[in-house]
């Protein structure tokens, strides 16, 4: 079944129609306290906490994180808060993912897939550590993480695929909260994409991770796919936590969402 | 109570049979939405025929419009002061429009403390969800509200 | 398969007393298959496959009994209360239409 997405054009002169529909299927107080509540009792939560256990199981947890890194335990969490970065032992800017990969290989063991089920629960766990601090990406730090934002920058700009359509058509400041097929467009910066997500999906019934949601989306869209780790992905990903950045939104791992 | 029987030696046979694979079990064979039950024939089912009545004293908390179908929060409060003497003994959520209107059925006890269950239903589209309750006393009470199912959304 | 289902018991508040009601949630990794969905890469039916009995005990006397249909979500979540009388170990048993059993049980430690 082809999914048609509306072409920007086309929302342009829908927008007086939808702004009433988006009334009419935005979510009340009451509803949104229920779903908030939900957040209380998460799957996610469980999967985070495996991801934990193999996480300490089999790499030595967050003490052979900080090693690793050489941060110290307390730095810890406002460090991974700061993801994606530039890691100097590593040359380039990587997400958490890919630390926990590099430190698997030093420690001689199989690197766990990045897409894969152990590495997104791990992904979580480790994000979770963060919670309640600020995003913190310095885009100006080094070189390579200002190399990083420009990419994103650009990728989410980039109008391409059939219908001509980039990140910014469905997301710009003047777009959002229009509806498009009953639900209304998000401010990733306002619904922090950067801070809640890894996410447990309903549709899905599953742990999602950032970089898969985006690939979802951009199927969506009709855009090519960008591979997970990649120089891209990682970028738009530094990009896209910057925009939750500047509303001073704060990690929260495991989200809850749709 | 036949089919319940047959899906229950089906599953476990194949969950046994490690040779059997995904292929093998051919459309035609699986069980069809094996637990077919109306609202109504349910409500009988449970109460035996008896009378239901509505109640304020059952608050059913439901979202308006349900985000996503697959995942719909539910929560029945009954006011009783659950003693020995008085108390909720059974709570049962239905879905009004499901193909199974089933979803569940919940033995209290005076230890819960509380008239009080939650869970989390699959809708397969717009619908009342209902809460019958059985009191200690054989008497049935119920309410019910209309979810909104909205299938949209991009991903 | 054999390995453990995942699930947690979460008690709200996590801070009681004896005498207190607390709710007791109860949240489990379980597919809750209806048998009514197609396999999208083999176009088979995916057989029934959900949760049906929950038995919630405290120190091994069941305080609440549950029968549970195909039609409760994915990765299920229940919870109902619990008038705190002393402190023990709550476990949840849980049976599925294939016969699985499985079994998750918490401490109960309240503060006075």
């Amino acid at each position: 079944m082809k999914k048609v997405l509306l072409s920007l054009a086309f929302l342009g002169t829908m927008a007086m129609l939808q702004l009433n529909a988006g009334e009419q299927f935005a979510m009340s107080d009451a509803d949104r306290a229920m779903y908030e509540e939900m957040l209380e009792n998460n799957p996610a939560d469980i999967f985070v906490e495996e991801g934990g256990e193999i996480f300490e199981e089999a790499l030595g947890g967050e003490e052979a994180f900080g090693k690793f890194l050489g941060i110290s335990e307390k730095d810890l969490p406002k460090y991974i808060a700061g993801f994606p970065r530039y890691i100097k032992k590593l040359g380039n800017v990587v997400g958490i993912d890919q630390v926990i990969q590099a430190m698997q290989v030093s420690q001689g063991k199989e690197k766990t897939k990045l897409k894969s089920g152990k590495m997104f629960s791990m992904l979580a766990y480790v994000k979770s550590l963060a919670n309640d601090e600020l995003i913190n990406i310095d885009v100006k730090a080094d070189a390579y993480i200002k190399a990083s934002y420009a990419l994103g920058k650009t990728t989410y700009m980039t109008a391409r695929g059939g219908r001509g359509l980039s990140c910014n058509s469905c997301h710009s400041a003047d777009i959002v909260g229009q509806v498009l097929r009953t639900q209304p467009l998000p401010d990733l910066g306002e619904v922090a994409v950067a801070g809640t997500w890894p996410a447990y999906r309903m549709t899905k019934s599953s742990l999602r991770t950032p970089q898969r949601r985006f690939q979802g989306c951009m199927k969506n869209a009709l855009l090519k796919v960008i591979p997970i780790g990649s120089k891209e992905m990682i970028a738009l990903e530094v990009y896209v936590a910057t925009l939750a950045q500047a509303k001073h939104k704060k990690i929260a791992i495991p989200g809850l969402k749709r | 109570m036949k089919r319940r029987n047959f899906i229950k030696g089906f599953c476990t046979a194949s969950a046994l049979a490690v040779a059997v694979s995904p292929s093998s079990l051919l459309a035609k064979d699986a069980p069809k939405s094996g637990n077919k039950l109306s609202l109504d024939m349910a409500i009988t089912a449970i109460t035996g025929g008896k009378a239901v009545a509505e109640s304020k004293k059952v608050s059913l908390t439901v979202p308006e419009i349900a985000e996503n179908g697959a995942v719909v929060p539910v929560k029945v409060h009954v006011e009783s002061p659950m003693t020995d003497n008085d108390y909720v003994k059974a709570i049962h959520v239905l879905a009004s429009k499901n193909g199974n209107s089933r979803c569940a059925d919940v033995m209290l006890t005076p230890l819960n403390g509380k008239g009080y269950f939650a869970t989390r239903v699959k809708l397969g589209g717009t619908q009342d969800i209902v809460a019958l309750v059985e009191m200690s006393d054989g008497t049935f009470l119920k309410t019910s509200k209309p979810v909104k199912v909205t299938i949209g959304g991009c991903g | 398969m054999a390995e453990a289902r995942k699930s947690m018991i979460k008690f709200k508040p996590k801070k009681f007393k004896v005498g207190d009601t607390i709710k007791v949630d109860f949240i489990v990794i379980h597919p809750m298959e209806t048998g009514t969905k197609k396999d999208k890469k083999t176009g088979n039916i995916k057989p029934a496959h959900y949760i049906d009995n929950i038995t919630f005990s405290l120190d091994g006397k069941p305080f609440t009994t549950m029968k549970v249909w195909e039609t409760v979500s994915t990765n299920p979540y229940f919870s109902v209360n619990l008038k705190v009388p002393a402190k023990g170990k709550i476990t949840v048993d849980y049976t599925d239409n294939t016969g699985e059993k499985n079994t998750k049980s918490k401490k109960l430690k309240p503060k006075g």
